[in-house]
């Protein structure tokens, strides 16, 4: 029999299969390229690809039928990335699993746009026990919002101090103790400025870092805190035995602003009068990545910053021992303020349950050990404590890399930013009054009064 | 049955179409002309007149993506005649406007008439090249780039300026110069569009107007005033039109140089309607906003081109 295909025979397979594609019939030819029974179906997930190859081509052999296809989303911060996630949502076109940090966790939740996790995370409660024993209750609370769990936590970063040792040894300094103080802050910064053009401490203008670490170890917020009730499904069923999850709830609230009370006017008072003594250069808006480029040419003696700046400082070229980290100084308290992020599920997603199982693979520690973020550098601070070990940080820095697992464990009163349903008007609110107080435009008390005003405007408009 | 039916219906519109009269000829063409225009007309439809109605439409509701849109009549129009930040990024944009289509169209000017002027060919494009580079350029890059020389403690500007004896310029984050800042950050990425426009004009200027000109005595100042300038003036009103148009949606450079800051000193409309729209997912206020600002431009341009009468030259 001649397996020839004649001019002719193949044209009408040519128009075939246009009038195939065209018509969808293509969708339905996928069924036969998966594994009997079972359809192919595609996730959209914001995620980079540079990231995730590896963790995707691991669950594909595991799942040969779920292709995973990328949306990269790229912002100044997480709330301009929500704003896109959400422009792409009124547009028709929002993904299966979104990527969201605590900026953005409350914002998804409330709205009702990511799917809450309970009742699957009890279903797979033997299968995650061993995730959640090496996470800290603390983040696995950021990631929870009236009782419920919406996300499974993938990364972390607490503002800590970080140091750059070359100057300070020039300033005949070592690093501080874990219990230095504001003041003792003072004098290092004041001890660093000066040397060769640079200044002792800098920070730009945001929510994370920013000055939010100076009103959280004044023992303050310009919210009021307090715990969601209900949680204890998690707390009973996977942190039974661990101390520092007793008297947690079902994720954070922030009821009321109070943004001009005296501990937050004292905090602003403090940061302003560190640029007014030429101890800080000048505060605009920005990121950690903003300060990168002066830290490393040793312009900058100390700056808030959390793991995820060690690679980066690393992929600049920074050698790592020119660099430490502390936890942050004591001043009324030593808390600390952070920020967790991971992904999140697309209420309404066709695809919900193979958006489950990805977001559950890629917790598996010997996945996250692949993950491009954690893997050859450490880009972010992974979750898990177990990952956070001396082989890590042994490429990149820096020496006291257990601070920053330390800031979770040793210190668990350790809180999340701000961040409630409206918290990209709020984050606007709190960066432009910021700024008109460090520039001098407004006193500290001026600045929060007018902040205080927004808010409560803001508050009464939800 | 069905198929008999409309078979005779539509031949009858193909012979009409196909009649070979003068009719039908004209037909033809008309048909044709059509088909030509229809990509323009359906790309018009779908990507302008079509988001202005939903635009238009969104401004009488509340709306936040989540929840179904909500009428709320004419609320959003009414928040926003009374919200002082709205009159502040209108300032902060005509401000903008008047610094920046100024400085613009003066020295797109004076470059063209200088590199016409260029007998040198190589030395002429080389000119032309270099002024037009930054058009190229991506707004965010050059907006952080720029944001880090224009850094008060750091940057290399103040650098400069400080071996000259000049203090420190906060240039991005005092509120009396960070519009300067951003003014020329935007200066200096279009100078090269606006540039290539008056290159065009100033080239195209009939020579034997300005030969008779000359043999009259009128050289430099008296030349540039009474020929040059009426000549090109089709030329300016375009280029300012367009430029005046363009400055009105300012965006790039503040949203990612100052993020409207210090508070709201670099604010502008078009950044003020997408961190209300995208941002705070008031999409209802934020089309409100895009509303106000659109008949704004079309005032402005209108005025425009009312006064053009009296000073634009055409022959």
């Amino acid at each position: 029999m001649s397996t020839k295909i004649s001019r002719r025979e193949m044209l009408k397979l040519t128009a075939a299969s246009a009038v195939a594609m065209s018509t969808g019939l293509v969708s339905s030819t996928k069924i036969f390229a998966a594994p009997p029974g079972q359809e192919t179906i595609t996730l959209r997930f914001q995620e980079n690809e540079q990231y995730y190859a590896d963790v995707v081509e691991a669950f594909k052999q595991q799942f040969p039928n779920v292709n995973i296809e990328y949306v990269t989303v790229t912002g100044i911060d997480h709330a301009e990335v929500a704003s896109k996630i959400l422009a792409q949502l009124a547009a028709g076109t929002p993904v299966d699993i979104g990527y969201a940090a605590t900026e953005a966790t409350q914002l998804y939740a409330g709205e009702g746009l990511a799917l809450p996790l309970t009742q699957r995370v009890l279903d797979s409660k033997e299968e995650l026990a061993e995730y959640f024993a090496d996470v800290s209750p603390v983040l696995t609370e950021t990631m929870m919002y009236e009782g419920d769990l919406y996300q499974l936590p993938r990364d972390f970063n607490a503002a800590n101090m970080y140091f750059n040792t070359e100057l300070l040894a020039k300033a005949g300094l070592e690093m501080p103790p874990a219990e230095w103080t504001k003041d003792d802050f003072v004098e290092y910064a004041r001890a660093m400025t000066g040397i060769d053009g640079s200044y002792g401490y800098g920070w730009t203008n945001r929510l994370w870092g920013s000055w939010t670490p100076w009103f959280f170890v004044n023992n303050t917020n310009f919210l009021v805190e307090e715990r969601a009730p209900g949680g204890e499904w998690m707390w009973e069923t996977f942190y039974a035995d661990d101390p520092k999850a007793q008297g947690r709830g079902g994720g954070w609230r922030w009821p009321a602003p109070q943004a001009n009370n005296p501990e937050m006017l004292e905090a602003l008072e403090f940061v302003v009068s560190l640029t007014r003594d030429g101890l800080t250069p000048e505060v605009g808006m920005g990121t950690g990545e903003t300060l990168t480029g002066f830290f490393t040419s040793g312009k900058l003696g100390m700056t808030p910053a959390g793991g995820f700046w060690s690679g980066n400082l690393y992929n600049q070229g920074m050698p790592k021992d020119a660099f430490d980290v502390q936890f942050w100084p004591a001043w009324k308290s030593q808390r600390h303020q952070l920020g967790v992020g991971a992904a999140w599920i697309l209420n309404g997603s066709q695809h919900e349950d193979e958006a489950w199982e990805f977001v559950k693979f890629t917790c598996k520690k010997e996945i996250m050990e692949i993950c491009g973020l954690f893997n050859p550098v450490t880009l972010t601070t992974p979750v898990r404590r177990s990952m956070n070990n001396e082989a890590r940080y042994s490429v990149t820095g820096p020496a006291n890399w257990q601070v920053f697992y330390a800031t979770l464990d040793e210190r668990p009163d350790t809180g999340p930013i701000p961040a409630p349903v409206f918290s990209i008007e709020m984050t606007d609110i709190y960066t432009r009054f910021t700024g008109l107080a460090v520039n001098g435009d407004m006193t500290p008390q001026e600045a929060l009064d007018g902040m205080q005003a927004e808010l409560e405007a803001l508050y009464a408009r939800q | 049955m069905v198929s008999q039916a409309i078979q005779p219906k539509r031949n009858r519109i193909i012979q009409w179409l196909a009649a070979d009269t003068m009719e039908g000829i004209r037909r033809q063409r008309a048909l044709l002309g059509y088909l030509f225009i229809a990509p323009s007309i359906i790309g018009l439809l779908v990507f302008i007149i079509g988001p202005m109605i939903a635009t238009f439409g969104l401004s009488f509701y509340k709306w936040n993506v989540f929840r179904p849109p909500e009428f709320v009549n004419f609320e959003n129009f009414s928040r926003l005649f009374s919200d002082p930040r709205v009159f502040t990024a209108f300032r902060n944009t005509f401000l903008l406007v008047v610094m920046t289509v100024v400085m613009l169209e003066i020295i797109a000017l004076a470059l063209a008439l200088s590199v016409h002027r260029l007998a040198s060919r190589p030395l002429s494009y080389f000119f032309r090249t270099s002024y037009f580079l930054p058009v190229l350029l991506s707004g965010a890059a050059v907006a952080v780039t720029l944001g880090y020389m224009f850094h008060r403690d750091f940057g290399v500007i103040n650098y400069y300026l400080g071996l000259l004896g000049i203090p420190k310029i906060s240039w991005l984050t005092d509120s009396n110069v960070v519009l300067w800042s951003v003014s020329l950050t935007t200066v200096w990425r279009n100078l090269g569009f606006t540039f290539i426009i008056y290159l065009g004009g100033v080239s195209s200027l009939p020579t034997e107007i300005l030969e008779a000109a000359q043999v009259d005595g009128a050289y430099g100042w008296r030349r540039l005033k009474s020929v040059v300038l009426p000549l090109l003036s089709p030329t300016i009103l375009f280029a300012t039109v367009t430029d005046i148009i363009k400055m009105l949606q300012f965006f790039d450079e503040p949203f990612i140089m100052t993020r409207g800051g210090p508070g709201d000193a670099s604010r502008t409309v078009v950044m003020l309607m997408y961190e209300n729209a995208f941002g705070n997912l008031a999409f209802g206020y934020g089309s409100a906003i895009a509303l106000v600002l659109f008949a704004v431009i079309l005032l402005v341009t209108g005025i425009q081109f009312a006064l053009s009468r009296r000073w634009v030259f055409y022959s």
